[in-house]
């Protein structure tokens, strides 16, 4: 734009609430920072290494929450992931235009479905049928971490599917007439082509949702079983998927946030749990992000 | 031949995955409707619970998920213009990616930890109760990223002859913003709106602390003291509380009308939506 | 931003509005929030109720002048009272329950209807881990923990330790609301887990006996009329200090014949057919 600069009305209002916005944000950056020191001055770096969370003997360490989450996480990456990336390879690359929009509609509109709808199925159906398809390993119950990621899993399908449907429509077109010119048919042009050009993509398609799957609170709080201290014996093994265990935002929507709620250092703990949290999803947002705006710079 | 094959058998995996996608969610929906459908008649949308949630409406669950999304729509539009315009016009190239990746991780922070940020200030330090107005707040800082990217979309795809018409008419910025940039991003500002309070309409995690309690809320009186009920956070809780065999089906009921309310609000987006990747697939 | 011009009215009308607010336990809920259905319907009283954070979250909301009325299924506590010194406690009761020990379908049909104090203590604290050693079928005990905060919790291991605070460090999945406990139990083979008596329904989720001195004795209205069974509890309405204006019309009404009604509805023993006063140290 090249009107003549200088401050009008409109430039300082909108730079007024421009400025409450990233206030508030650094705000909530800040808050989260103070009202934690308590439990940091405490517990140091144990806090996050600690195995044992007790709040009445004032112990505090998340080291099985952040097992939980990234448990959690995995199970819904590994389901959502392969099928959400395969599902957009064929809307992407297969289908009419018509089509594909369509599809991409529906998608979207299942994205939207809230998460405590999810927590109801999961809750009323998805429980029992984990428990009865799981009964040979033997599960205690049916509120496992497994249970929880694959909850998670269907809720970021949706995420995927379609972030990665636009990595992959964002290959120029030129590419893959090129590439079929060549002799290449349509599943070559894909696999030497678009997925190739398109992988930054992918991968911040799978970030995005991952850093949404450990965010994400009331559907797994009602079927991952809140149970603290679940720190497995064997770090890499499966077992304690059929366990039941806790997310850092289980616990922060638990009741524990009510009866802290008053007490200096039970308080800290569970906002520098929020703060722990909330490094971890920035960190793998901020990552995703970055790849997602540099798809072709490779 | 192998190659055929190879070609085939992709496409058919591939095509097996959207299948398995799309039969998986449809089946959620299925699920939720065979279920929530009996519960849905007239009266069940116009008169308050009664018989603790086994009988009666959520009249008041509606109004005051209602209220919650007003209010966030009129805490979101004007920071949202305001920060669209300081990405579209007022900063230079160079700092507006810092912006907009800003924005991208406030869309990831996940929502429990807005209702804890609630609770510190508007409970601890305000001293306010359950309050509408915090939920509003709260969830229109959630739907922000969503609302501010629409607008800057919509901004940046304004053709730059227009700008470039109005400066050589001799208007100033402000009155270039007026006369052409804002008449230009009211559909990017309904589209982004209408998407974030689709999101905005099913969170709990933000306003289960703050802003809604589960009976006895009606139109709100005042705002420190004020909460209202809401669709989703009566679902939480009777999905943990429901002692009667009939609460069940109102459960779903109001499960199905929350479902219903977040489709029509995504699908009134729509149409603006698909025009504006038009123009965006030429470049 | 329409906000700033809406604000001073909206101020303005909150002065007039007299709403009795409540929190507190899920179980007292039923009861008392039929109750408040009536009143609104009848004295058109405006009345908000809700649930957040189960007893302690009754206690603390009323300590911190939130609410007016608190629902409670447990006492007070001591460290309560410490902790909101100026709030003066009113513990107005309104009916009797009792926690249930109860146990899924095959627990309960594989022979185990009674347990000792000794065998849950032994349970809560890890060393007995399967139902064979309390003379039930071969499998691994799941046991349900109440969540911090909830009364049914704590009248549990007020009854195991004495005080709550004495009770040991144990990590179970922990359940929260009635119905969750109750559906969860239901559906998981081996389940264990602590219910308010009148959610047992003895066809999803049975209750246990507890044997005292040699004789079982069940969580049955006689028993917990009598308050043999060890583990009755109380249920509570809270004000702070003497309950007045529109606290006391809804107390009036919860104590009258048509709230005791509701209390037995939902399945609590209403105060006249209570016949043991409660012996608490």
């Amino acid at each position: 734009m090249t009107g003549r600069r200088r401050w009008s009305l409109t430039k300082w209002v909108s730079g007024t609430f421009s400025v409450f916005a990233l206030l508030a944000l650094a705000a909530l950056l800040v808050l989260f920072i103070r009202q934690s020191l308590p439990v940091w001055r405490q517990e140091g770096w144990g806090f996050l290494t600690g195995k044992r969370w007790f709040y009445r003997q004032e112990e505090f360490g998340l080291a099985p929450m952040l097992h939980g989450t990234v448990a959690v996480a995995l199970v819904a990456l590994g389901l959502a992931a392969p099928l959400g990336i395969g599902a957009a390879i064929f809307t992407a690359e297969f289908l009419s235009t018509r089509l594909r929009l369509i599809v991409k509609v529906a998608i979207e509109l299942l994205a939207g479905i809230p998460s405590v709808v999810y927590g109801l199925l999961g809750i009323l159906l998805l429980r029992d049928w984990v428990y009865e398809a799981m009964e040979r390993f033997e599960p205690l119950s049916g509120d496992t971490l497994l249970t929880g990621g694959i909850l998670l899993g269907v809720m970021i399908l949706p995420t995927i599917m379609t972030l990665s449907d636009d990595a992959l429509r964002t290959v120029p077109a030129s590419q893959r007439l090129a590439a079929r010119a060549l002799g290449l048919n349509s599943t070559e042009t894909v696999l030497h082509v678009s997925l190739r050009q398109a992988l930054p993509g992918l991968v911040a398609a799978i970030l995005l949702a991952v850093g949404r799957a450990c965010g994400e609170m009331i559907a797994v709080f009602l079927v991952v079983g809140r149970q603290d201290n679940q720190w497995p014996d064997k770090l890499f093994s499966a077992k304690p998927l059929l366990e039941a265990g806790q997310t850092l935002s289980t616990k922060l929507g638990s009741s524990e946030t009510n009866i802290a709620y008053g007490d200096p250092l039970h308080w800290a703990a569970m906002v520098a749990l929020g703060l722990v949290l909330l490094a971890l999803v920035t960190f793998i947002t901020a990552i995703g992000v970055r790849l997602q705006r540099s798809p072709h710079e490779t | 031949m192998r190659r055929k094959f190879i070609h085939h058998f992709f496409r058919l995996a591939t095509g097996l995955c959207a299948a398995a996608a799309c039969a998986v969610l449809g089946l959620i929906v299925w699920a939720i409707v065979k279920r929530g459908w009996p519960a849905i008649n007239w009266r069940f949308f116009t008169e308050q619970i009664l018989l603790v949630g086994a009988d009666g409406g959520i009249f008041y669950n509606l109004l005051g998920t209602g209220i919650l999304l007003v209010t966030a729509f009129c805490v979101s539009a004007p920071v949202a213009l305001s920060l669209a315009l300081l990405h579209g016009v007022y900063l230079p190239p160079k700092r507006r990616g810092t912006l907009a990746l800003l924005l991208y991780i406030l869309n990831g922070v996940p929502s429990i930890l807005f209702g804890i940020f609630g609770m510190i200030v508007f409970v601890q330090f305000l001293g306010w109760g359950k309050s509408w107005l915090t939920g509003g707040i709260l969830l229109g800082f959630m739907i922000l990223p969503t609302v501010t990217i629409a607008l800057m979309e919509r901004i940046s795809a304004i053709p730059r002859k227009f700008g470039e018409a109005a400066a050589a008419l001799g208007l100033r910025e402000s009155q270039i913003i007026r006369a052409v940039i804002l008449p230009q991003s009211v559909g990017g500002l309904v589209t982004g709106s209408l998407l974030g309070l689709a999101r905005a309409a099913g969170e709990t995690a933000p306003i289960m602390f703050t802003a809604t309690i589960f009976a006895g809320a009606t139109m709100p009186s005042g705002i420190k003291e004020s909460p209202v009920l809401s669709l989703p956070y009566h679902i939480f809780i009777l999905a943990q509380d429901s002692f009667d065999p009939a609460v069940g089906s109102k459960l779903w009921g109001t499960a199905l009308t929350l479902l219903m309310l977040v489709f029509l609000l995504s699908l009134a987006a729509l149409p603006a939506r698909l025009k504006l990747k038009q123009p965006a697939h030429h470049d | 931003m329409k906000l700033a011009i809406l604000f001073p009215t909206l101020l303005s009308l909150s002065a007039a509005a007299e709403t009795l607010k409540i929190n507190g336990s899920t179980t007292v809920n039923l009861p008392v929030a039929e109750a408040a259905e009536v009143l609104r319907a009848e004295k058109k009283m405006d009345i908000q109720i809700d649930t957040q954070g189960g007893s302690s979250g009754g206690i603390s909301m009323l300590g911190e002048g939130l609410v007016q009325v608190g629902m409670i299924s447990k006492h007070v506590s001591q460290t309560d009272r410490e902790k909101f010194p100026k709030c003066q406690y009113k513990e107005i009761q309104i009916g009797e329950d009792a926690v249930a020990l109860i146990v899924s379908k095959d627990v309960w049909e594989g022979g185990v209807k009674t347990v000792t104090k000794e065998q849950v203590a032994d349970i809560y604290e890890g060393r007995i881990k399967n139902w064979k050693e309390v003379g039930g079928p071969d499998r691994r005990i799941v046991f349900f923990n109440k969540e911090p905060g909830r009364g049914t919790w704590e009248v549990f291991v007020h009854w195991l330790y004495g005080d709550p605070k004495k009770a040991p460090q144990v990590s179970f999945p922990e359940v929260g609301g009635n119905e969750e406990t109750r559906n969860k139990v239901a559906s998981t083979k081996g389940a264990l887990s602590q219910l308010s008596s009148s959610w047992a329904d003895g066809k999803t989720v049975f209750a246990l006996s507890l044997k005292v001195d040699g004789k079982e004795i069940a969580p049955v209205t006689a028993n917990i009329a009598s308050r043999i069974y060890p583990l009755s509890r109380p249920l509570f309405v809270l004000t702070n200090g003497e309950p007045s204006g529109e606290s006391k019309v809804l107390i009036d009404f919860l104590l009258s014949e048509r709230g005791q009604q509701l209390v037995k509805k939902h399945g609590y023993l209403p105060l006249a057919e209570l016949k043991a006063p409660e012996t608490r140290p």
